[in-house]
């Protein structure tokens, strides 16, 4: 039941102005990039490198300085404005005088519709949060946020999933679990996914397909098809080809970076954007 | 244009606009004639001829805010130390504290005209205000050393006062800066109310007589010099707090 | 903590909590004694509480209008405070226009104003009602507005992402966001509005307890002026603590 729009970034650029620089600094500098609907799509990046960006390119956070970006052939803008993106960032961004519930609803209460409870419920389920409905985000464990925030990021059933470092903030070892989980509720969904992260681990556990960027400006390097079938099991990470494919992209990202590179670069970008 | 210089051309904008409306409501007698329009007051308080009573009202204001600023400033800080360093009084003098700035000013006056005299008055009521804001900005920044610093200092063996001395006061430093810039104002005001209870001169005996003999542009030029002492030495306490927090924050 | 304190003995509760205001107390009444001061000059701390004792309705009936008018004011104050944080949040002028102008005038002593205002409304209280509109409305406006400015980390980004109306990112995150903040400044507030409603009843009112003090105090009644004092002390004082459990709880909800 693979479902969602496509995504197509087209030759996009994006410049930010920077104090004291008359030419600012490019984040992104001619970038492609074809989402099909139903794919998921992991890119990786060593910090800095613009990733982020191109999610917010996406998110219609920023505007692209050249090229474009639509989702589904509409602009990324008026996507958002009938409310069918869905988002999770390293920060869960959950409000905390709200419940888990009613922090789950709250896209439902922004669009202006009535709130789906068995949509929720569903969800809740699945995310595994079924006793914390009434929790707020304070009493709940690192680990249990993010999945608040990835259930609230597919409860309008959204057009495309956008997600910027979802368990950048974990330990590793709720992250490999927490990956085992978005496995499993990406299976049941499967709606086109742009996933930002820096561990090739997770990158090529989840996503269909692997880009690899390099920074300085951002632009991709490189591009591998992932070959596991789906559903994946864990025991795929200990499997001879996910060792010699994380070698290998691991090799993709320490790809020299120009020297002719600003000074100020990536940290800058990302205190920009933040 | 950068966001920093349209916010201030908009924040001389928002002054110009009131100082404008001010001299207009003033000048049309829109709120009668205890408006009167700033151009008037402003007249009035460059006056060469009324300059000696202006100049005295202010010197013995001022005098009496800077002598309560360090009375209160010196009290708060002892209080907040002792507290700080000897744990089982610090309930009982946050307590203290909170009454102390519960008591009404205008009681203040009479009690501090017995215990003092009418001179020292304005100056003990000024000290009031200000020892309860420095007791409360050095006691919440006694408390900013995080844990991880206590933990260094223990475990290279300070003591208590080293602790105090190296790691405690010089991470209170901020906070006590916003202490003292707020507790300017408050001084004034306690310079103020403290003048109503016999003072020989000063703005709040200025502010006073005008008000009784209804010499409504001299209260204004009175309300007008409070305003300004308050700004001046305000607007220096910013700077000094800007410094901290550069250097301690 | 609380179960801690509830453990302790009564009388090293009382002493560790309040030898500083015993100390005051005694200190007071050995100083009036010692000196033998006239009661006219300055009464005992006791002989003001025999007063109290003895004329409960004269400061029940004073107390009730200087706490409806410092109440009124407050509630007034902090609603229109927090309305001009929230027209400054929604237009980036009227925030560039504001904010100087509330810096300017949160550093300027209000009880100058009085007169002015006086002479402006009236001797009457309408001048109170506006002293304490006025007092509260810069800790309002203020803690606001800084609140209304700080949401959680990422949830600007994420009302923007999921299409939010610049209406509901106000209702459902800037103006629960700033709950926390309109706490602290109702606490610093709620303490205010009763002082300066005093000093405004002590200037230019015809009752509350500030009228009650300047006119027993001229008429030499000591102990009834200092009897309102006392009075106005332990109301500012609970209002401080009161105003402080309801920010505690706001922060528990909020924060």
């Amino acid at each position: 039941m693979a479902g969602g729009a496509s995504i197509t970034i087209d030759r996009a650029s994006k410049r930010f102005a920077l104090a004291g620089s008359s030419e600012g600094v490019l984040a992104l500098t001619d970038l492609s990039l074809e989402i099909a609907p139903g794919e998921f799509v992991a890119v990786l990046g060593p910090s800095g490198c613009g990733k982020s960006t191109l999610l917010r390119l996406v998110a219609s956070l920023e505007q692209p300085s050249g090229g474009s970006v639509s989702i589904g052939g509409a602009a990324p803008g008026l996507v958002s404005a009938r409310h069918a993106l869905g988002v999770a960032f390293q920060d869960h961004a959950l409000l905390p005088w709200l419940s888990i519930h009613d922090n789950i609803a709250l896209p439902f209460r922004i669009a202006g519709r009535r709130v789906d409870e068995a949509a929720i419920a569903r969800l809740i389920e699945l995310v595994g949060l079924g006793r914390f409905e009434t929790a707020r985000p304070r009493q709940l464990s690192g680990g249990m946020r993010q999945r608040a925030s990835i259930a609230r990021a597919l409860v309008l059933e959204p057009e495309v999933l956008l997600l910027d470092e979802p368990f950048g903030a974990l330990d590793a070892v709720t992250r490999r679990q927490m990956n085992v989980e978005l496995q499993r509720i990406w299976s049941a969904r499967q709606i086109t996914t742009m996933l930002i992260t820096h561990s090739v681990d997770e990158a090529l556990f989840l996503a269909d397909r692997v880009v690899v960027m390099s920074g300085r400006p951002g632009r991709i390097v490189r591009e591998v098809v992932v070959p596991f079938a789906r559903p994946r099991a864990p025991a795929v990470m200990r499997s001879e080809d996910f060792h010699r494919l994380v070698d290998d992209l691991t090799a993709a990202l320490e790809v020299p970076e120009p020297e002719s590179s600003p000074p100020t670069g990536g940290e800058a970008i990302g205190s920009v954007t933040a | 244009m950068t966001a920093g210089a349209r916010n201030a051309l908009l924040g001389a904008m928002g002054i110009a606009l009131f100082l404008a409306l001010w001299e207009t409501i003033g000048q049309l007698k829109l709120a009668g004639i205890s408006w009167p329009p700033l151009s008037a007051v402003l007249e009035m308080l460059t006056d060469e001829g009324r300059r000696p009573l202006f100049q005295r009202a202010l010197v013995a204001t001022l005098q009496e805010t800077a002598q309560g600023y360090l009375w209160g400033t010196t009290a708060g800080l002892a209080l907040a130390a002792l507290a700080h360093l000897v744990p089982p009084l610090r309930r009982g003098s946050d307590r203290l504290a909170a009454v102390l700035n519960s008591v009404p000013s205008i009681a203040l006056g009479p009690i501090f005209l017995v215990l003092l005299s009418r001179d020292s008055t304005p100056a003990a009521v000024s000290s009031i205000h200000v020892f309860f804001i420095v007791f409360v900005s050095m006691g919440s920044g006694l408390q900013r050393a995080t844990p991880a610093h206590r933990d260094l200092f223990a475990v290279l063996g300070a003591d208590r006062l080293k602790r105090f001395w190296r790691l405690e006061l010089p991470a209170a430093l901020p906070a006590l800066a916003s202490g003292l810039r707020l507790a300017w104002p408050a001084a004034l005001i306690g310079a103020i109310i403290g003048e109503w209870f016999g003072a020989s001169r000063g703005i709040g005996i200025l502010i006073i007589n005008a008000m009784q003999n209804f010499q409504i542009v001299l209260l204004w030029c009175a309300v007008l010099l409070a305003v300004g002492a308050s700004l001046v030495f305000y607007g220096l306490l910013t700077l000094l707090e800007r410094a901290a927090y550069a250097r301690f924050g | 903590m609380e179960a801690a304190a509830s453990k302790r003995p009564l009388l090293l509760r009382l002493v560790e909590d309040y030898w500083g205001i015993l100390l005051l107390l005694l200190a007071w009444q050995l100083w009036v004694v010692l000196n033998r001061f006239n009661p006219i000059v300055m009464p005992t701390p006791v002989a003001v509480l025999g007063d109290l004792v003895d004329h409960p309705m004269v400061y029940v009936r004073n107390v009730g209008i200087t706490l409806a008018v410092a109440a009124f004011g407050l509630i007034a104050g902090m609603a229109v405070g927090t309305g001009l944080a929230v027209a400054a949040w929604f237009s980036p002028v009227a925030s560039g226009l504001l904010n100087p102008l509330t810096v300017l005038f949160s550093s300027v002593p209000v009880v100058a104003l009085i007169p002015v205002i006086a002479r402006l409304l009236g001797y009457d209280t309408s001048t109170v009602l506006a002293i304490v509109v006025i007092i509260t409305f810069f800790p309002s406006f203020v803690f606001a507005s800084s609140g209304l400015r700080s949401p959680p980390p990422g949830s600007e980004d994420l009302f923007r992402v999921l299409g939010a109306s610049r209406l509901s990112v106000l209702w459902r995150l800037a103006l629960p966001a700033a709950m926390p903040n309109l706490a602290i400044a109702f606490k610093l507030a709620a303490a205010h509005a009763i002082l300066a409603a005093m000093v405004a009843e002590f200037l230019m009112g015809t009752s509350g307890l500030g009228y009650l003090f300047a006119k027993t105090k001229s008429d030499f009644q000591t102990e009834q002026a200092f009897g309102a004092s006392v009075v106005a002390t332990v109301i500012s004082a609970t209002a401080f603590l009161l105003a402080g459990l309801v920010e505690k709880r706001v922060r528990a909800r909020y924060a």
